[in-house]
């Protein structure tokens, strides 16, 4: 078994000496118009050091003990330099069709490259030994082939979710705008559907900001939220437990007719939970126990 | 400290260190305004709180303190035995009219707190001392 390993992958590092121009011409034209010019993802020179390098390691794997592990380092250096080279592609725009076009393009210039030089020596397609030798050849070109595309799609996959979780990152945070309104006051506007994953999100926010912040008042509005369940009614109090454990003075507002009927049908006592009407009677009640006083001035006329 | 330079008589009622009398973990300072303020240390054994309890009243009753604030800086999380055993020192300085406060309570505290916390508890909280000082002026 070796030993056939040994010679199909000899004829294959012959067939790669002598044909390097042509092949590497023919894969670093194909590039440069699936990545090059007007696409701008890829320069000229990177293309051709994308193809050279590509040959270096395809000789590598077809170099080392058996070229049809795909659990050798050599195999996995081709598949980590395919996922590199595809990540640096899909984040510059590239599109996931034309890296899977790309490998196969390079995969039919090598059989292409194989056909030819049978052509030149006609004499060898006539022993079933040369026949059984380009099956070999042909297998290990495609299994190697369809392992590049599925390094191919991971990095696409990874690109993918990495995209997702920064969205959600993003949304996480415009989500929860937890605004210092006034020195120690602090803000938590609160919009949407209010889940036990997001209720957790924003009190572990809410906690670290007023660590940060050394606040003293937190106002959290809820006129943005429509509905409320049990469990996060429950995570509710939690959170205003949790502020009032810090030492931060809590007051809930903008509590809606719906989420007040919900949380008596719930049977939630919200007795320990200093409550008012609007987030303009939060932030006074706030600015009270903070001994503040906030008055309309006398206005000065303009210049 | 001021009592070995001697030279800021002002200060050294105010914060003035007292003995633990052998309760290990216990660092009890005297900060004036008859308040007290409690660091405790990793070494705090509140398996047996019963000692540092009294200790800690009898520190409490020596310089008739009104107020006791008890440091959680360094605790990371208040798992329920330490709940416990700060809701037992704040049910014992209420029964000598002592108000215990809780400061610096870390976030991570307070989150893991407030999920198993099923009632309000004995003791008060504030951000730092600073500001009960400032408001008990």
């Amino acid at each position: 078994m070796v030993k056939k390993h040994t010679q199909f992958s000899s004829r294959l590092i012959d067939l790669l000496k002598t044909q390097i121009g042509n092949i590497t011409g023919s894969i670093e034209k194909e590039g440069r118009m699936l990545f090059g010019g007007s696409n701008n993802l890829m320069s000229a020179d990177e293309i051709s050091d994308f193809s050279i390098e590509f040959f270096q390691l395809l000789v590598a794997l077809l170099e080392s003990k058996d070229p049809l592990d795909d659990a050798s380092p050599q195999f996995h250096a081709l598949e980590i330099f395919f996922n590199n080279l595809s990540h640096q592609i899909l984040v510059r725009g590239g599109r996931v069709e034309d890296l899977v076009r790309f490998n196969q393009f390079m995969q039919r210039a090598l059989i292409d490259a194989l056909e030819s030089n049978r052509q030149d020596e006609p004499e060898q397609i006539t022993t079933a030994q040369d026949f059984d030798e380009l099956k070999t050849i042909l297998l290990f070109l495609s299994t190697t082939f369809n392992e590049l595309n599925l390094a191919v799609f991971q990095a696409y996959l990874e690109e993918k979710e990495s995209t997702i979780h920064a969205q959600e990152a993003e949304l996480r945070e415009t989500a929860t705008p937890i605004t210092e309104i006034w020195d120690g006051v602090l803000t938590l506007p609160i919009i949407g559907t209010l889940d036990s994953s997001r209720t957790m999100l924003i009190m572990e926010a809410l906690l670290n900001r007023i660590a940060q912040e050394r606040a003293t008042a937190v106002v959290m509005d809820l006129t943005g939220v429509k509905n409320i369940d049990s469990q996060v009614s429950h995570h509710l109090i939690q959170m205003m437990r949790a502020v009032q454990l810090m030492g931060a003075e809590a007051i809930l507002t903008g509590i809606r007719p719906e989420i007040a009927r919900a949380l008596t049908s719930l049977n939630i006592d919200l007795g320990s939970v200093t409550t008012r009407a609007t987030l303009s009677d939060g932030l006074k009640e706030a600015f009270r126990r903070m001994g503040i006083h906030v008055s309309r001035g006398q206005r000065t006329e303009d210049r | 400290m001021t009592e070995k330079t001697g030279k800021k008589e002002g200060l050294s009622s105010v914060f003035c260190p007292l003995s633990s009398a052998g309760v290990s973990g216990l660092h009890l300072t005297s900060i004036g305004h008859g308040a007290l303020l409690l660091e405790p240390s990793l070494s705090l054994d509140i398996g047996n709180g019963g000692a540092a309890l009294e200790e800690i009243v009898r520190s409490l009753q020596r310089i008739n303190a009104t107020r006791l604030y008890y440091d959680l800086a360094e605790l990371a999380v208040i798992e329920p035995l330490y709940y416990n055993w700060l809701n037992a020192l704040g049910r014992a300085c209420r029964t000598i009219n002592v108000r215990m406060i809780c400061v610096h309570m870390q976030p991570t505290a307070a989150f893991a707190l407030s999920r198993y916390m099923e009632q309000m508890p004995t003791f008060e909280t504030a951000l730092d001392v600073e500001i009960w000082n400032k408001e008990s002026k």
